[in-house]
């Protein structure tokens, strides 16, 4: 029993020091185009590139709204990511090899979201 | 079984509401809405997820948790979570049973889509006949469901989805091989086909074998019997344009062991002076049907569940023999509809069950038909995001046990939008099967005793079991650092009015009797996740059970249930699609009953199992969606009882009990597969 609250205690305070508070952040929010779930995880996967903390796309609204550290990325960087993986961005166009590359289901071009 | 009640009724719902999206494509009104959210929350990241709008606490179990244990079968997939605890039912027969609020998996009401599966003789042998790979998904609530599900769940429901053949972005065609260092070998197919827009269909194959004679722990017994094992299953959907949706499914299983003593050949004499065998053949057919319709009339539809099962099993445990033989029946049919708007979801219908059993234990035999046919209602009320309640009554008419009623209520507050307070009430009632339940201690030279009331014309002569179970839980999501996270606590009491006892308390034999005293389980669990770096998920859990019966005149710790266990997973996958998983658990000591030890003939004093860790690894890699391969260990520790077998080497004597498996019988196991998919 001890050694179970040994290991959650150090687990806790490990929480607790990643937990630091950022000044460097901004949060900003772009229009992204995309359809189903399968999108969701691709853009946001791409959006988190280094220096950024949190990406969420709503599939909804076709929003990717991504928080980041301005010091070490900027949102070119990002948009210029998830287009390299297939999605466009009110800012950055995908090429059209790059959208071909993505699967049938998620052509959001032609295609409309069924899941 | 309120869990299973509001899944049974959601899973209806949502298959009928999918229908009806299906049909309607493109009319953006408020059901096909609702149907996306049901679908939504299903495919969030996390590998498991607590919903946060249902009235009912529901863990949504994810494909990528049930990864985690690369081969398993429904019993094997709960490893890897909390609120389940899995243990042998035995030493010899490699069983596995699971437990949920300290009550034995039979006390948990297990559904395939909402349909009840695998109740009565299969409850222990019918787990194995759901491999992972067929399974989508899984939710798992804990306390009594909804009515609309039935009256039987004590502690909880579990509610287990298979792959469905229409959801297009899943694969055509998926391919599993699996091969253990302790000689398991396993294949699975799953197979859909979208014929036409209407139309499509699923075929579901699985092969295992256990073809290594394995004896670890070196007491002369294996540690786990050969076996060979085939499932199958073909279902259909069929969606019609005007918002009527039919499907129907066919499954087949087979499966054969034989172990015991080492030395032990299929068919043996067993007599003293020679090995002792354990043999069981099962053989289970199931057929089933939903049909459900959605009307004009918005928030309004029809669904029809129809389900028969037939089952069959032969067991010999040395010179015990157990057959039996169930076949049931069962038809559900809701109606919803709305009460002015959608905040009063009003549900009723009318259900009924038919179980037949036929069953041979040491010579006697045993049969009874049951048929309960039943009525219920249930009113859902929405009061804007925060507050909402589920309140269901059934009625029920047994041909043995009479009328009853079955209640239950639950009630979700959510004061922020990331806190949610729950709390449920309720009633259930079942039957208890005392020989199919309790196979483990067949596994032992126990004499069986059923102490009914003499010329009772109840099954057994023993009572309905009939529990009132309760609870309430607190979740809470956070977000630290800008990664999310869920702290969950929640307690569950259960009470039970009438328990058939399982009473082990006199080493050489197993009694069965109406509970005289109080029976309780209290159940604690405290748990919490978050993504500590991106992509890394960590899971922490501790649960508590305190759950006492009374034995004779006292009032006892239920034997081989661990008071607590402390639990933690981390879940790493990288963008090139490396996945890394390790879970370490602690499962403290057992109480175990007074024994019998062969060597002086003497009795062995009651005494605590000792307590013991358990860690299980897997690495798995995946090129561009069509291969993956894993690797991965079970039970690292390489911890395990090491005399599971009382008296093994006097097996036809008094004294030889291979039935108090605390813990696991064999030691680490490594293995390796790979899942292909054509997409």
């Amino acid at each position: 029993m001890k050694q179970i609250i040994i290991f959650l205690t150090i687990l806790f305070s490990a929480v607790g020091t990643w937990a630091q508070d950022g000044k460097d952040v901004v949060t900003k929010t772009y229009k992204v185009d995309g359809n189903c779930g399968m999108c969701k995880k691709r853009i946001e996967e791409a959006a988190f590139v280094k220096g950024v903390k949190r990406a969420e796309w709503d599939k909804e609204k076709h929003l990717l709204t991504v928080t980041y550290k301005p010091s070490k990325t900027d949102d070119d960087a990002i948009l210029k990511s998830v287009a390299k993986a297939g999605h466009s961005s009110e800012k950055m166009e995908a090429t059209e090899a790059d959208y071909k590359k993505l699967p049938e289901c998620c052509h959001y071009k032609t295609n409309t979201c069924n899941d | 079984m309120g869990s299973i009640y509001k899944q049974l009724l959601l899973g209806s719902m949502a298959i009928l509401l999918y229908t009806y999206a299906t049909a309607q494509d493109g009319k953006a009104d408020s059901t096909k809405k609702q149907n996306l959210q049901e679908v939504t929350v299903k495919k969030r990241r996390a590998a498991t997820q607590i919903s946060m709008l249902d009235p009912l606490k529901k863990e949504l179990i994810s494909q990528r948790e049930l990864l985690k244990a690369a081969c398993c079968n429904l019993s094997e997939s709960f490893e890897t979570t909390p609120s389940v605890d899995v243990a042998f039912t035995d030493a010899v027969t490699g069983y596995k049973q699971i437990q949920m609020l300290g009550l034995a998996g039979p006390y948990t009401l297990i559904t395939r889509e909402n349909i009840p599966d695998t109740r009565g003789l299969a409850s222990i042998t019918g787990l194995t006949f759901t491999p992972g790979t067929f399974i989508e998904g899984m939710q798992l609530s804990k306390g009594t469901g909804s009515v609309v599900n039935g009256y039987e769940s004590v502690a909880g429901q579990i509610n287990v989805e298979w792959r469905k053949p229409f959801e297009e972005k899943e694969e055509k065609l998926h391919l599993n091989l699996y091969q253990s260092s302790q000689g398991r070998s396993e294949g699975n197919v799953v197979y859909r086909n979208q014929i036409n827009e209407h139309l499509s269909t699923n075929v579901f194959l699985h092969g295992k074998g256990f073809w290594v004679k394995q004896d670890m722990n070196g007491d002369g017994f294996l540690d786990q019997p050969l076996d060979r094992t085939f499932v199958g299953a073909n279902r259909w959907f069929y969606f019609a344009p005007n918002g009527l949706e039919i499907q129907g499914g066919v499954k087949g299983a087979y499966s054969s062991n034989v172990g015991g003593q080492t030395n032990y050949e299929r068919g043996g004499e067993q007599i003293i002076g020679k090995p002792w065998g354990f043999e069981l053949n099962t053989e289970r057919i199931e057929a089933w049907a939903k049909i459900g319709k959605m009307f004009k009339k918005p928030g309004t539809s029809m669904g029809l569940q129809l389900a028969g099962v037939y089952h069959n099993q032969d067991a010999l445990y040395g010179n015990t023999n157990y057959s039996g033989v169930q076949r049931s029946m069962y038809a559900n049919l809701i109606y919803q509809t709305i009460l002015g708007n959608t905040n009063h979801i009003m549900k009723g219908g009318l259900s009924n069950l038919i179980d037949d059993y036929d069953e041979t234990f040491r010579m006697t035999g045993y049969k009874r038909t049951e048929i309960v046919p039943g009525a219920f209602a249930e009113y859902s009320y929405t009061h804007s995001d925060k507050f909402n309640l589920v309140a269901g009554l059934r009625g029920d008419y047994h041909n043995i046990f009479g009328a009853f009623a079955t209640p239950r209520l639950h009630v979700r507050y959510a004061p922020l939008k990331k806190s949610v307070f729950r709390a449920s009430v309720g009633r259930a009632q079942r039957t208890a099967n005392i020989f199919a339940e309790n196979m483990g201690y067949m596994a032992s030279n126990r004499s069986f005793m059923v102490l009914g009331d003499a010329g009772n014309p109840n099954p057994y002569g023993l009572n309905p079991e009939v529990a009132w179970n309760t609870g309430v839980n607190f979740t809470q999501k956070f977000t630290a650092d800008y990664r999310d996270g869920a702290v969950s606590v929640d307690y569950y009491y259960t009470h039970f009015q009438n328990q058939v006892v399982v009473d082990v308390e006199e080493p050489r034999s197993v009694r069965f009797y109406n509970l005289n005293g109080v029976s309780f389980a209290n159940a604690l669990q405290v748990q919490a996740d978050y993504e500590l770096i991106h992509n890394l998920d960590l899971r922490l859990a501790y649960r508590w059970y305190d759950v006492k019966t009374t034995y004779g005149t006292a009032l006892k710790e239920r034997p081989l249930v661990a008071t607590h266990r402390a639990f933690a997973n981390i879940g790493y996958e990288t963008r090139n699609k490396w996945k890394f998983d390790y879970t370490v658990q602690w499962i403290s000591s057992k109480r175990l009953p007074m024994l019998h030890d062969h060597a002086t003939n003497s009795f062995l004093a009651e005494t605590y199992s000792p307590s013991f860790w358990q860690m299980n690894a897997q690495i798995s890699k995946s090129w561009n969606e069509k291969l993956e391969v894993y690797v991965g260990g079970e039970n690292l520790t390489n911890f395990m009882m090491h005399h599971p077998v009382l008296g093994a080497a006097h097996p036809y004597d008094n004294g030889f009990d291979a039935s108090m498996a605390w813990g696991p019988i064999m030691g680490a196991n490594y293995y390796v597969g790979l899942r292909y998919k054509l997409r």
